[in-house]
């Protein structure tokens, strides 16, 4: 029985390109989303899947925003941090999310038009309340670190909980998802250990 | 031995019987199948890797040990026959040093996530949640091994397309 060798990814390229790329592939990736999503259709709760679908895709973009905030705060950790936000865009781009105009900006305090455009197909007052304000950057690099290392395991333990209740299929993005993050944060703080 | 003549196997049938579960005993067997071959792999990686890096691998060995067992359980939880390990597998490529032992070290998690994905895909409840647990733990692994990240662990359909462009970074 042989291994089946997977593909090999490497480390993305730096920033700019990736931001740029990540703006222009997000109308394909989208648009492959919906069309791929249930290829049974057979998920009788399809409501409560869009509903997961969509508050993971603003949790991805809330976490983004996080990392442009520590990035317009800590300039020189873009070479540490750019590869992880640009994983993040990608991760809200597959759950159907969509930045485009705040990736392109490279603005780090588009709050309000992207909770916004988030929340526009199914309104949900409670989500759209809790769009914050850009979050506080702790004034040293290693703090900032800290809190996006916090942050994406906080997001990764709200979306392992949140498995039980959606489709096989986006179970199956979620915990992809999920598991990056735990990723991130290992390599948000592997330098204090 | 007198018995009553299969209980169990009677037991096994109407668990197979429930709808879903064959395929989630089919994701389940597959994700046996990768743990023995990952403890296979590491079979080799330890004999390979960096003194510095051998407790981490040591560990990694021992961790995919348990989840074969506790995959062994589940697929007779769910009424199969658990895949028994082969003899020995094939390697993607050779492991002469080092370097290619974290290779192998990295495309081994690589590999164990990708059946994971499938798994939390396949099952429901507890052992939905087992697997997610199991894909994150390979994941993190894959990424202290490589010292990078991939954006959609357990994922080959997504990690072809955008991570492939990878420019050189100073």
């Amino acid at each position: 029985m042989p291994f089946t060798p997977p593909s090999r990814t490497l480390p993305g390229p730096r920033r700019r390109s990736l931001l740029a790329g990540a703006a222009g592939a997000g109308a394909a990736l989208l648009t492959g989303c919906s069309a791929s999503d249930s290829p049974s259709g057979a998920d009788g709760s399809s409501s409560a899947a869009s509903r997961a679908r969509a508050r993971a895709a603003r949790d991805s973009e809330r976490l983004a925003e996080r990392y442009e905030a520590v990035l317009a705060v800590h300039p020189a950790l873009g070479g540490r941090l750019s590869p992880l936000l640009a994983e993040v865009v990608r991760h809200a781009e597959a759950f159907g999310g969509g930045r485009a105009s705040d990736a392109a900006s490279g603005s780090a305090t588009a709050t309000g038009d992207a909770g916004k455009t988030a929340a526009g197909s199914s309104a949900d007052p409670s989500v759209a309340a809790s769009a914050s304000p850009s979050p506080e950057v702790p004034a040293t690099e290693k703090e900032a670190l800290g809190a996006l290392a916090a942050a994406e395991r906080d997001l990764t333990d709200r979306r392992v909980k949140a498995l039980a209740g959606v489709p096989g299929e986006l179970a199956r993005l979620l915990a992809s998802v999920a598991a990056a993050g735990a990723g991130h944060a290992f390599l948000l703080t592997e330098d204090e250990k | 031995m007198s018995g009553s003549g299969g209980a169990g196997a009677q037991a096994g049938a109407q668990v197979t019987a429930r709808p879903g579960t064959s395929a989630e005993l089919k994701a389940a067997q597959a994700a046996l199948g990768a743990e023995h071959a990952a403890v296979y792999g590491y079979g080799v990686v330890g004999g390979r890797i960096r003194e510095d890096r051998r407790t981490e691998a040591r560990a990694a060995y021992d961790a995919h040990r348990a989840r074969r067992d506790e995959l062994t359980r589940a697929v007779r939880d769910l009424g199969g026959e658990p895949e028994p390990a082969a003899a020995a597998y094939a390697l993607p490529f050779p492991v002469t040093g080092p370097e290619s032992a974290v290779r192998l070290a990295a495309e081994l998690e690589d590999r164990v996530a990708g059946v994971y994905s499938d798994l939390v895909r396949a099952a429901g409840g507890d052992r939905r949640g087992a697997a997610a647990e199991a894909l994150r733990e390979a994941a993190v692994r894959a990424v202290r091994w490589r010292g990078g990240s991939v954006a959609f662990p357990g994922l080959a359909e997504r990690s072809t397309t955008a991570t492939a462009s990878a420019a050189p970074t100073s």
